[in-house]
Parts: structure tokens; C-alpha cells; sequence
């Protein structure tokens, strides 16, 4: 099975754990993804500027570029994952803005791309990943954190239910582990507030992690690079402001996915984590 | 803020940018409830959206709230009269930038910060806060 895939950015730099594990874990389950041949930036966070459609260039660009290889592209970046599905919302509902940018760009997109993140892969091949587990994560709580990107708005990206969804917990048991549910598993981790105003990201992060912990999760399970950096990187931060917290480990799920199917902390990329998740992975007898 | 000022019809402008119907909203506050950023906010979403509704432009314009809002859409979700409230702070935002205030100043990032978060944070932020 071949599948058409683009990384994004994100993972050829700060969140290369989550490119090598993709690459590892489809790899294992038989699939082979195949990068796109020329692709750019999707421009992140898609703008709310109703009247702004240069915006839309770099994700419809992308989206006419993938439809040439095939109906259907993975996407494992939340805010790529994101940004593509709105775009084609737009594109769908306004035949005016689609027309103006194919021109613009010399395309002939239709808007129909299929964006597919590998949650919902697996959630559609359950039996293709349950075949290949080879490691017993039985007994390990992992919260299961879904951020803002792979939920909202719901009629545009129609991934879950905004509000209480369950892809994430069924892929967590699914693999073997004991999904674990907290309260401000869909609340934002802070994004790019971060780079501006720090405090606030540090604050909406030490909140989410502590609901994660008080509700008994031995680590996280994340798809965002940006969530995994605010989780991950801005713990030696919250210790800082909130002395009793203790650190907890994030992962991206195909980190975990790659640890359940026995490829090994290399493929999982799991020497670039902050927090080390070593130690856990040890209890449980998983290195 | 004097060109912004100028600006003769605010509500309609707002309104324009956003595509929202600012009387939709019947100020029941939960998206400033639910809102993980509102402490943080001088002026919640459901204030700001109050200011808009009265044409209370320099309030609009001077509050905070609009540039600790990231966009993370609880409140669309949540809003029992469906208006996209992060579709307004993003027009409040982008009237102020358009008219070339509150732009990011790439220089007073942090440093660390620079090296080590993903580029990802900064386009968002550049995209947020640029015009």
C-alpha cells in the first residue's frame, strides 16, 4: 500500500522524532508513504481575516501539487492537518475564491483533496496495527491530549466530537495501553502565545499537565509539534513559577506506536524528548 | 491608533473582516467561561464583543483581551448563538495591524527561545501579529 504523504516543516526540524516515527512505524505496518515531490510551507495557522485570501495560496498550492498524485494525502502535523482542511472548506463553499486562486496559480484544484491524519488511518486499519504489536504496554496510563487543531472548528475539520472525542483513547487501546481521561485533554496548550507572551502558555500548560497527572497519567500522548514543544520544553518553566510540579513525559503517538511495535528508542526518536520518557518506559519493562 | 480613528463606519468594518453579525451575540458570557486565556485578558472576549456591539471604539482598540486570544475556538464551539467570537478578536487584531500597530518585534524575542522552539510558533506568531 502506498500512501502520499506530507511532513511539513515542522518535521525536518524541531519535531523530527515525529517524522522518523511515522516513517518507522507505516514502514512496519506494511505501508509505504511517499513525500510529496515539491512541497512548501502551509502558512500555519490559518488566518480568521475573512477578507485576507493570500493566506489560502500556499495551502490550496499544496493541496492541487498532492491531488496530482493521489485523492488522498497523510498529514501528521495538527496546524498543517488543520490549515489544508479549512482551506478546502473555503474553496468548497465559495466557487468565486477557488476560481480567483487556480487563475492566480495557473491550477485546476476542485477542492476535493482528501486530508487524512494517521489517527484516522488507524482508526480505519485497526486490525493492520493490532497484527504487529509485539510489546506488551498493558497497564501503561497515557493521557491522551488532543489540543485545538484536530478538533476545531467542528463542522470544517469533522475529526470528533469537539467537546468529548475518542479517536485518541482508541488508538491508545488499541496499541495495548490504558488511555486515561482529563478533563482539558481538547484545552489549548498556549500555541504560539508562547513567543509573546510566554506566561500565558506557561500557565495554560501547567494546568493541563497537572489534570493529566491528578487523573493518574504516567505520560502524554500528543500529535502537535507545538503542543509537544509547550508540553515538553515548558516544564523546566512551570517549575520555575509552580514548585510542586513534577515532570511527566510527552510523547508523539507514533513514538509510542513505534515502542509497541518493538522498532526501539532510535526509531521512536526518543533522545530529543525533554522530559525523558526512559525511566517510564523501564517500569514497564519496554526498553 | 489616529488612523484607525478615522475609520468612519466601526461596527460595519468589524463586521466586514470578520463576517460575523456582531447583534448575534446575547452576552450569556460563555466564551469568556470557558475562555483558558480570560485571566490573563483586561477585557474578556464577551466585554470586547459588548464594546463592538455599542460602537465603543477606543474601548475596542485599547482593550487587551483581542492579543491574548490564540485562536484556540472553545468559544465558537461552545457559543449557544453560534457566532465565531475568535474571527472577531482576529478582526480587532488585524485593524491595529493593518494600520501598522502592536506588530511583533522579532528583536525582544527571547533568545533561547529562538534556538529552540519550533519554526512553527514563530510563522503562527508572524502571521498573527503582522499584517
Amino acid at each position: 500500500m502506498k500512501f502520499p504523504y506530507y511532513p511539513g516543516c515542522t518535521l525536518y526540524t524541531k519535531a523530527k522524532p515525529l517524522n522518523t516515527s511515522m516513517q518507522a512505524t507505516f514502514g512496519a505496518l506494511g505501508v509505504e508513504i511517499v513525500e510529496l515531490p515539491h512541497w512548501y510551507c502551509c502558512g500555519t495557522t490559518f488566518t480568521l481575516a475573512r477578507d485576507n485570501r493570500m493566506s489560502l495560496i500556499a495551502p490550496l498550492r499544496i493541496l492541487a501539487k498532492a491531488q496530482k498524485e493521489d485523492s488522498r494525502v497523510l498529514v501528521p502535523c495538527s496546524v498543517c492537518y488543520n490549515t489544508l482542511k479549512r482551506t478546502n472548506y473555503i474553496l468548497k463553499q465559495d466557487p468565486e475564491v477557488l476560481q480567483i486562486l487556480n487563475e492566480h496559480l495557473e491550477e485546476s484544484y476542485d477542492g476535493g483533496e482528501q486530508v487524512v491524519h494517521p489517527l484516522e488511518f488507524f482508526r480505519d486499519n485497526k486490525e493492520r496495527v493490532k497484527s504487529k504489536i509485539v510489546k506488551d504496554l498493558k497497564g501503561m496510563k497515557l493521557g491522551c491530549y488532543y489540543g485545538c487543531l484536530l478538533l476545531r472548528p467542528e463542522e470544517e475539520i469533522q475529526f470528533d466530537d469537539p467537546e468529548s472525542p475518542t479517536i485518541f483513547e482508541e488508538f491508545v487501546s488499541l496499541i495495548g495501553a490504558e488511555p486515561v481521561e482529563f478533563p482539558l485533554k481538547v484545552e489549548c496548550c498556549g500555541s504560539y502565545l508562547v513567543v509573546n507572551s510566554p506566561e500565558a502558555a506557561v500557565e495554560a500548560t501547567y494546568r493541563l499537565l497537572k489534570n493529566a497527572r491528578g487523573n493518574g497519567a504516567e505520560a502524554i500522548v500528543t500529535s502537535c509539534p507545538l503542543c509537544h514543544y509547550n508540553l515538553d520544553a515548558l516544564q523546566a518553566k512551570i517549575k520555575g513559577v509552580h514548585s510542586e510540579f513534577r515532570d511527566i513525559p510527552i510523547f508523539y503517538f507514533t513514538q509510542i506506536l513505534a515502542i509497541a511495535l518493538g522498532l526501539g528508542a532510535d526509531s521512536a526518536g526518543l533522545s530529543q524528548n525533554k522530559v525523558s520518557p526512559i525511566s517510564l518506559l523501564k517500569e514497564h519493562n519496554l526498553t | 491608533m489616529n488612523k484607525i480613528l478615522k475609520e468612519k463606519d466601526f461596527i460595519k468594518r468589524i463586521e466586514e473582516i470578520s463576517n460575523q453579525k456582531i447583534s448575534d451575540c446575547y452576552q450569556c458570557g460563555r466564551c469568556t467561561a470557558g475562555c483558558p486565556f480570560a485571566e490573563f485578558m483586561d477585557a474578556p472576549p464577551n466585554q470586547v464583543i459588548r464594546f463592538i456591539q455599542l460602537g465603543l471604539k477606543d474601548d475596542v482598540l485599547q482593550a487587551h483581551g483581542p492579543w491574548f486570544c490564540a485562536a484556540c475556538l472553545v468559544c465558537q464551539t461552545r457559543c449557544p448563538r453560534g457566532v465565531d467570537i475568535p474571527r472577531l478578536m482576529e478582526a480587532v487584531r488585524v485593524l491595529h495591524l493593518r494600520a501598522k500597530e502592536g506588530l511583533i518585534d522579532v528583536d525582544s524575542i527571547d533568545k533561547e527561545l529562538l534556538l529552540d522552539a519550533p519554526p512553527l510558533a514563530f510563522m503562527s506568531a508572524f502571521s498573527k501579529y503582522t499584517y
